[in-house]
This record gives structure tokens, C-alpha cells and sequence, in this order.
């Protein structure tokens, strides 16, 4: 029973109990100095590299400029830096992590980013040029395309391999060749799988019916003919396509279409959404993706001779980024990308430089920037801090359905209505207070850097506001004197973030004409589900160009893609019609990018939406990164990145 | 000695029988859950109101929900009993099985929540004690106002002031680095067979872990502090203690012994409750600490409409439960023989 015992015996207790605390004190301190960072168990280190590179990305401003870049293709001086140590780039990843690196099952930047160091496309973008252009990857030399612009032929480069895997004979890497081309598109063709038909949609002689003919199959057979796709030999193939399609060589540079082996994704299945076998310049274990943590890269031993580019931009040549040259890819021999779904704690790791980049969050900007310049800070700079702006091909806006009683239609009325409410409308103020006043603020839907964007972002005849006295006047001749007799406008958008913030503004701004809107904060699915089914008669949405080309988003317009297709406002205009399905077989030249103009201001006088808006992202980088010049329409830049170790700590 | 003492007082025919009577009630669980969470088609809801027929079909039988209901029922509680979700493949993260993100994201989540739970109760309990001890003093009442102010501060707030001063601070300012501000890291990469790799799992466990325990600690302490100091107050005022007094037994002795041996019902009662949370993780901590725990996955799993994931952890979550129910009853008939069970 407690309680009961002799007084003798608390003594005795008590100096046990002084033991058993000392015993605590002890454990507690050799806790204490157990801190501090860990050394790593010994792992596998990965195949070395030639240590090569150089160069830095600063200049005295902290900034890296691009105003006034000329394409420049002189070798410069070539560094070749000694080293015996293993070159890591540490990347952050903003996400919980790619859900899959098979191409085929790709959609988001991250599965980009991720499939994009181990697979390669035919086609990739030149890395430091911009605006962005085309050179050939796989291929040995740019397709040869026929006069009519039908027939594509390919010629693939002698003595790529696939990365060495079990799943060859001998756990040696074959060599990749124009079977494995074909069977990899083919792979998205395959509904069970693949999210991205759509990119080959309509587009090869044959394709879609072999599409059809296959999904109704019980099994499907990659080994069926397409008659628009013809082998040669190994190293040379054809593709027919169906129109003139100038689309088509964006499309075999993204990373959806990456070549895969099949013996590959036959001896894994399922699991080669996890066990990637490409050709690119770094190789991933299954082990080395850890589920919402990170993923491991190692350099690909086999990988062919593949060089630093010479051609660059003249601004390249100031921040010492033509200074590689000639360097055998990939430099570094490990990429570890950590996800990070928080903000705070990718900013701290950036700072204590154990990430070597990081986009700015809108809420740090002013920390890093000074506002009204938008320059770096001071401090930044002494610690040799650089800062990338990034303008993305963004198109933000704010549809009308076309098919609504009230606000669509082609009489004069309902237009006269959409320009009144988009003279009411401040896209300026949204980007000030929410934005902090990084992004651009355009006329038409075409984004900053592409063919058919306006001049200083003002089309010659604008509708944009505010301009408060022309919106009463358009809506007067709309019948609606100071909004007197209109009903409430419908609005939906997606909630989250500052949605409903930004909602209040859009209320505040038209109710300076006598504009009343109706806000419905939904989820995104309901979002898209009342757009897709024509019920939401206004809506906020974004398009983010799949490519660099204002063919993108003129399609957005084009009649028979109307919803649940990309024309979400279900708009019809029967010369804009025309003039797309002419500028869809077009190549790039001055006569298409007048016709893009014509049909962005076809567009604009008919106001089927109001806007625009495209974001600008804001990079820092570390001073121990080097070589960096990141766009977010491809992701396997990577491979060019360097590291200089004696800059690693704070 | 003290082993065999707690061995011998363990009901073992209790146990025993209690764990059987729980089987059906379990069955029974898990054809709620598996009823529920068929109520909104999991393959629609997955797919999506633009899914043709045919890929809704194709799906259907991939996944094994064209199956009978009562079949689907006894396969899953034959995963339950084998333990085995190896060929349950997780919808939204193809080539990964229920089986691998739960055997994989159950240590990083234990790994924080174990030392939380041990350290907030150790600590919440001699708090409690020291407090009821001397209650009514200007030392009780400052414990019991930190205690009120630490409830008061919301947990994201804890987080984000430990991340940048526990962790970045130390290392920018001061050149320390204690603590990771984010990450996470596998105590034991092999199993240990040297000191030294007991000494890697400590150091990593050291640097990855310990300041989202702390946190963790820190923002718990307050709520069990209060409940663990209202336990001893109502002991204190118990005759034993004042029999215990007369007899000159030492304050600690009182404190540490006896009024902690008699207070141990509400105690277990306490922690037993809060043990089937163990395994589900803290989301706040493992989403700011870039830990791939159990509690983001099953949010995540949740947002993706990840069928088969969320099902399997509802049916941890529930055995979870029952066992921690059954540990209870056998851990009061240790602490306390007063207490018999049949």
C-alpha cells in the first residue's frame, strides 16, 4: 500500500532519486550535443563529372538585365576548374512533389522539371537565347520539312543510349532508335495512361484512328501501323501530318513527348511511373525519390558528348554565363530537389544558402526589393545575391460567356455592355495592391514576348480601364444610364489565396459606373464545371501558353473549341475563324504576325473578356550557382548549371 | 524485478478476451467505413464528370469496385489481417501501393509524435505536480498564467518563430547549426550494427526532429499542465497524503510516489486517448518541417480523392483505436491492483 513505509527507507530513496536525476542530466546533455548537422551515411557518390564551368551572374546591380539582348556566338574564354569533390545542385521544388516522371502521365511544371533531367525530347529550347527558339536534341539536325509543310523528316543522332538498367539485356543501356520514338507517342495515344492526347490530337495522318481503334481495343498495340509515321532505318524517320500544322515542332520539344524504351515500362509497369529510363543527362533509383520529400539525381555516366552552348545574349556575356562554353553536360554530377509547400522555410533555407535558388514570394518581395525601383537591396548584393525577373506567358482575365441573355451575344447592346464594364474595370489597381505591382498589365490575349503583343502592352484601340466617363457613356447606349435596370452580374472564381479580396475590388470598381455584381467563391472542379457547361455568365481564369507562340492563345477564341474546349467563353466570329485556321498551317513570319494582330483586335473590339494580366516570378540565386538562366516553358536547363563550392556558407 | 512485478499484474485472459470481443465490433468499423465511403462514387468523384463510360468501366475493374460489395468487404479485411496493401495501388501517385506511403511515412511521423507525447506528459505531469504542490502561491499561479498565455498562442505562430529562431538565427548570426529549419532524414538508413550508427540516428534525429518536438512540446504543455494540475489537486486533499506527511516522508517522496501512483488512472486516461493520434501525424509540423509523415499524405490523399489510401488509413486509424482502448483497461489493472478486471 503507498504510504506505509519506514522513514529509514526515504533516505535511502532519496539518494537514488539524486542518481537517477544526475543519470537525466547526463542523457539530456549528450542529447544536446548530438546537435548540429549530421554526417551523411555513406552512399552511393555517383559517377564524377569533368568539373567544368565558370563564370558569375552578377554584375553591380545585383540584377540581371535583358534589355537590349542581341544573339551573340562567340566561344568567349573556356574555364575548366579542378576538383575532386562531388558538384551537387540543391534546387527547390514549390510543391508536394511531380506525382509521376513518365512522361506520357505528365501535366505540371514539377513533372516537367522532374522528367526533364532524365528524358530528352527531340527538340529543345537554345538556353540562353530569347526569345526562345528551337534546336534539335535527339536529332542529329533540324527536321527537314516538305514543300507542301506536310511531311517531316527526322534524322536521330548516331550513339544515344538509354541509361544502363536491368531491364536490358546485360543491365546496359541500348541505343535509342526511331521505333522507340514512335512507340513513345504512341504511349500517348493510350487513354489508361496518358493525360496528353490532346497535344497530338488531329495533328498526324492516321493518329486519331489509330487513337479510337486501340482505347475501344481490349489491349492496346503499341505495335499497330499509324501511316503518317514511317521508319527509314534506326536513325531516320517520317511523320505526315494531317494539315501543315506549325505547331508541331513546339510540340516535340515538350516534355510529354520525351523517348522512353519500352522494355523499360514493359518490365516495370506500373512502378515506371517511379523507375524513369531515358537518355538525359541524369539518372533517378527508385530509392532516390522519397514520397513529399525529395528526389535524387545522379549524373548519367552514358551520356553522349553534349556541350555548353556557345550562342548568347549579349547581357549573357556581362554576367559571365558565355564563360562555360564548350563544357561537357552535364556539369554538376547531382541535382537534389527538396519540395517545399511553405514559403517561410524555403526562404530561410535559401538564405542560409543551403538551397542554391529561390522564387520570391509575394509577401517577401518587399524584404528583397525595393519597391518602387523593384531593384535589389543593398544587402543582397554585397552577399552576391542576383536576382532573375522572369515574365511568364501568362493570360489572366475575366471571361463573359457568349451564350448569356445578358452579357454575350454579337448585338451592339451586349457589346456596348462588355467594353462599358471593362472601362470600369482597374487591372492596374489589382496589380499594385496584390501583386505588388510586378506583373504586366496588356491589351489582347497575347503575352508579353510573343508575336501579335502590343507595343507597351496598349493595343492602338483599348478597352482596358479605368476610364470611368467612356464606361457610363458605353453603358448608357447599352440602355443602362448609371447601371440603372441591369442585373446583378454573376461572378465566379476559384477561392483561395486573396479570391475574395480581389472580388470586394472588382465590386468597388464597377460600382463606380453602377455595376453590381453577384460574387461566387467556389472550388476550382465547380469552377470549371459551371464554365465547362456554359452556367457561369462571368468568370476568373488563367491560361498559361503551353508554348511560345500566340497561336496558343488565339485558339482560346476559335470558334469549334468552344466549352468544355479551351474557348471557354464560347465566343463565334466567323472572319476570326477564318484568319485562325489560316495562321494554324502558317510558319512564323511578319504576314502571320499581322494576321495575330488582326485577330487580337477582332478580339478587343469584341470584348469577350476583360484583361489582361501575365505574372512575373522572381528568382534569387546563391552566389555558389552559376550559369543560371531559368525560363519556365522548359525545365531541362539543369544540366547547364555549375556550382562554385568556396561560396557555400553565409 | 520490476518487470516481472508488471508482468505478473498484466490480465492476460482479459486482454486476450477483450481483443476477441473487439473483432466484430472492428468487422463492423470497417463496413461502416467501406459503406460511407462509397456513399459518393469514389471512381466519379476520382475521375471526374468528363470520364467517357468506358474509362469509368476500365477503371472500375482495375481498381476492383465492379466487384460485389460483400467480396470487396472480405478481400479488404483479408489486406487488414495479412497486413498486406502491397497490390492496393494509390490512385493519385501510380506505382506507389497503400502498403509503401503508409510503411513509409508512419517512422517520420512516430519519429516526431513518440518523443512529444513522452516529453509533453513527463514534463505536463511534474508541472502539474510542482503546482498543485504548492498551490495558491505566486509559483503556482505564474505556472498556471504561462500556461493560459502559451494555450493562447496559435501553433502556426510557434512554428514559424522556432523555425527562425531555432534554426536560422543560430546558423546566419552565429554560425550554429543546431537544428534544420526544414527536412527530414532516416535515422536508421541500414540497420545499425556499430555504435556509430547509433550515434548518426541520434545526431540526425538531434538535428531534423528535435525542434518540431520542442514546438510540439511547448504548445501542448499548456493544456496538459492544466488538466494534470487539476488531477493533483484533487489529490492533495486525500487522506494518504496527509497519513504520509505524519509519517515524514520527503515532499518528492509524496509528490513523486504516492500522489503519482494514485493519480495514474486519470494520467493513463489522458495519454491513452491521444496514442491513435500518434499515427496520423501533426500536418502543421510535418508540412513547415518538410516532413513526409503520415498526416500530409493523408491530407494529400484526401484532396486527390485517393480511394484506397484514404480507406486503409481509416482502417489503421480504427484498429488504432480499439487497441489503445484495450491497453488502457490493462494499464489501470498495472498501475492500480485495486482494480480487477473479469
Amino acid at each position: 500500500m503507498p504510504g506505509c513505509e519506514s522513514p529509514m527507507q526515504y533516505k535511502d530513496e532519496d539518494r537514488m532519486n539524486c542518481r537517477q536525476l544526475l543519470s537525466i542530466f547526463i542523457v539530456s546533455l549528450l542529447l544536446v550535443t548530438a546537435c548540429g548537422k549530421p554526417t551523411p551515411p555513406p552512399t552511393d557518390p555517383g559517377p564524377k563529372g569533368n568539373g567544368s564551368g565558370g563564370g558569375s551572374n552578377a554584375n553591380s546591380s545585383g540584377d540581371v538585365d535583358t534589355s537590349n539582348d542581341k544573339v551573340e556566338t562567340d566561344g568567349g574564354e573556356k574555364l575548366v576548374l579542378p576538383g575532386d569533390g562531388l558538384k551537387v545542385l540543391r534546387l527547390p521544388m514549390v510543391t508536394d512533389g511531380p506525382k509521376s516522371v513518365d512522361p506520357v502521365r505528365g501535366s505540371t511544371q514539377y513533372e516537367n522539371k522532374a522528367c526533364a533531367q532524365i528524358y530528352e525530347t527531340l527538340l529543345q529550347y537554345k538556353y540562353m537565347v530569347r526569345p526562345l527558339k528551337l534546336e534539335p536534341l535527339l536529332l542529329e539536325e533540324m527536321p527537314k520539312i516538305s514543300d507542301d509543310q506536310k511531311t517531316y523528316s527526322f534524322k536521330l543522332k548516331k550513339g544515344v543510349l538509354f541509361h544502363d538498367d536491368p531491364c536490358f539485356a546485360d543491365g546496359k543501356g541500348r541505343e535509342m532508335v526511331a521505333e522507340d520514338v514512335f512507340y513513345s507517342w504512341k504511349r500517348m495515344a493510350d487513354d489508361s495512361i496518358s493525360k496528353n492526347w490532346w497535344l497530338l490530337e488531329d495533328t498526324i495522318v492516321g493518329f486519331d484512328e489509330y487513337y479510337k481503334e486501340q482505347n475501344d481495343a481490349e489491349t492496346f498495340d503499341y505495335t499497330a501501323p499509324v501511316s503518317g509515321m514511317r521508319v527509314i532505318n534506326d536513325h531516320e524517320f517520317e511523320v505526315e501530318l494531317n494539315a501543315p500544322i506549325s505547331r508541331f515542332l513546339y510540340i516535340i520539344a515538350m516534355f510529354q513527348t520525351s523517348v522512353v524504351p519500352r522494355e523499360a515500362v514493359e518490365k516495370y509497369g506500373e512502378k515506371f511511373t517511379r523507375h524513369p529510363v531515358g537518355t538525359g543527362p541524369y539518372t533517378m533509383k527508385e530509392e532516390g525519390w522519397i514520397t513529399s520529400k525529395s528526389m535524387v539525381m545522379n549524373r548519367n555516366p552514358n551520356y553522349r558528348d553534349e556541350f555548353y552552348p556557345v550562342e548568347h545574349m549579349t547581357s549573357d556575356k556581362l554576367a559571365g554565363m558565355e564563360k562555360p562554353a564548350g563544357a561537357k553536360l552535364p556539369i554538376c554530377d547531382r541535382i537534389e530537389f527538396t519540395y517545399y509547400v511553405e514559403d517561410q522555410p524555403m526562404w530561410l533555407k535559401f538564405r542560409n544558402r543551403e538551397i542554391d535558388y529561390t522564387t520570391v514570394p509575394a509577401e517577401l518581395l518587399p524584404e528583397a526589393f525595393i519597391k518602387r525601383s523593384k531593384k535589389l537591396r543593398k544587402g543582397y548584393i554585397a552577399e552576391g545575391i542576383v536576382a532573375h525577373k522572369i515574365p511568364l506567358l501568362d493570360f489572366i482575365f475575366i471571361g463573359f460567356n457568349m451564350e448569356d441573355e445578358l452579357v454575350g451575344g454579337d448585338s451592339d447592346k451586349a457589346k456596348y455592355l462588355r467594353q462599358a464594364i471593362s472601362l470600369a474595370m482597374n487591372w492596374d489597381e489589382r496589380n499594385n495592391d496584390f501583386y505588388n505591382g510586378i506583373n504586366v498589365v496588356y491589351d489582347g490575349p497575347i503575352p508579353p514576348q510573343l508575336d501579335g503583343h502590343p507595343t507597351n502592352h496598349k493595343a492602338p484601340k483599348s478597352y482596358r480601364g479605368p476610364d470611368l466617363t467612356r464606361s457610363r457613356e458605353l453603358l448608357a447606349k447599352a440602355g443602362f444610364p448609371e447601371g440603372k435596370g441591369l442585373p446583378k452580374l454573376d461572378y465566379y472564381v476559384s477561392k483561395g489565396g486573396n479570391s475574395a479580396e480581389q472580388a470586394e475590388m472588382l465590386e468597388r470598381q464597377l460600382g463606380a459606373v453602377g455595376i453590381t455584381i453577384n460574387k461566387n467563391l467556389v472550388d476550382f472542379s465547380t469552377l470549371i464545371d459551371a464554365v465547362n457547361n456554359k452556367k457561369a455568365q462571368v468568370f476568373s481564369f488563367a491560361w498559361g501558353s503551353d508554348y511560345p507562340d500566340g497561336e496558343n492563345n488565339l485558339a482560346l477564341f476559335y470558334g469549334p473549341n468552344e466549352s468544355p474546349g479551351s474557348n471557354h467563353f464560347n465566343y463565334k466570329n466567323a472572319e476570326y475563324d477564318k484568319l485562325y485556321e489560316q495562321i494554324r498551317t502558317m510558319q512564323p513570319s511578319p504576314e502571320r504576325t499581322e494576321i495575330y494582330i488582326k485577330m487580337r483586335d477582332i478580339v478587343i473590339e469584341d470584348t469577350p473578356y476583360l484583361g489582361s494580366m501575365a505574372r512575373t516570378r522572381y528568382y534569387l540565386v546563391n552566389p555558389r550557382l552559376k550559369n543560371f538562366k531559368p525560363h519556365e516553358v522548359f525545365s531541362n536547363w539543369v544540366k547547364y548549371l555549375d556550382v562554385d563550392e568556396s561560396k557555400s556558407k553565409p | 524485478m520490476f518487470l516481472t512485478q508488471t508482468f505478473a499484474r498484466i490480465p492476460w485472459a482479459y486482454t486476450v478476451r477483450r481483443l476477441v470481443y473487439n473483432i466484430p465490433v472492428y468487422m463492423g468499423v470497417i463496413l461502416l467505413v467501406m459503406g460511407c465511403l462509397r456513399m459518393h462514387d469514389p471512381i466519379y468523384s476520382y475521375l471526374g464528370k468528363n470520364a467517357t463510360e468506358q474509362q469509368y468501366e476500365k477503371f472500375a475493374e482495375k481498381s476492383g469496385l465492379d466487384q460485389p460489395f460483400v467480396y470487396q468487404y472480405f478481400s479488404f479485411l483479408g489486406k487488414i489481417v495479412t497486413f498486406n496493401f502491397v497490390d492496393d495501388p494509390s490512385w493519385d501517385k501510380p506505382g506507389e501501393s497503400v502498403g509503401e506511403l503508409i510503411s513509409k511515412s508512419i517512422g517520420p511521423s512516430l519519429a516526431i509524435t513518440i518523443p512529444a507525447l513522452c516529453l509533453t506528459s513527463l514534463i505536463s505531469i511534474v508541472v502539474g505536480l510542482l503546482s498543485a504542490f504548492n498551490r495558491g502561491n505566486l509559483f503556482d499561479k505564474s505556472l498556471v498564467v504561462t500556461a493560459v498565455l502559451g494555450m493562447s498562442v496559435s501553433f502556426l505562430v510557434y512554428i514559424i518563430f522556432g523555425q527562425y529562431f531555432g534554426a536560422f538565427v543560430p546558423k546566419q548570426h552565429f554560425g550554429y547549426d543546431i537544428f534544420s529549419v526544414s527536412g527530414y532524414e532516416p535515422m536508421f538508413p541500414h540497420f545499425p550494427t556499430s555504435f556509430a550508427d547509433i550515434q548518426y540516428a541520434i545526431n540526425t534525429w538531434c538535428y531534423y526532429c528535435m525542434l518540431p518536438v520542442m514546438i510540439s512540446v511547448i504548445v501542448a504543455m499548456g493544456y496538459d499542465s492544466r488538466f494534470y494540475r487539476a488531477v493533483m489537486v484533487e489529490e492533495t486533499g486525500k487522506d494518504y497524503i496527509t497519513t504520509a506527511k505524519a509519517k515524514g516522508a520527503s515532499q518528492a517522496k509524496i509528490m513523486f510516489v504516492h500522489m503519482l501512483m494514485n493519480a495514474m488512472i486519470p494520467i493513463i486516461t489522458r495519454i491513452m486517448t491521444t496514442v491513435p493520434f500518434l499515427i496520423t501525424g501533426s500536418l502543421l509540423l510535418e508540412v513547415f518541417f518538410g516532413i513526409p509523415g503520415m498526416g500530409r499524405q493523408l491530407i494529400l490523399a484526401i484532396g486527390a480523392k485517393d480511394f484506397p489510401v484514404i480507406q486503409a488509413y481509416t482502417a489503421v486509424l480504427a484498429a488504432a483505436f480499439i487497441v489503445s482502448n484495450v491497453l488502457t483497461d490493462v494499464l489501470y489493472a498495472i498501475v492500480d491492483p485495486r482494480v480487477t478486471l473479469r
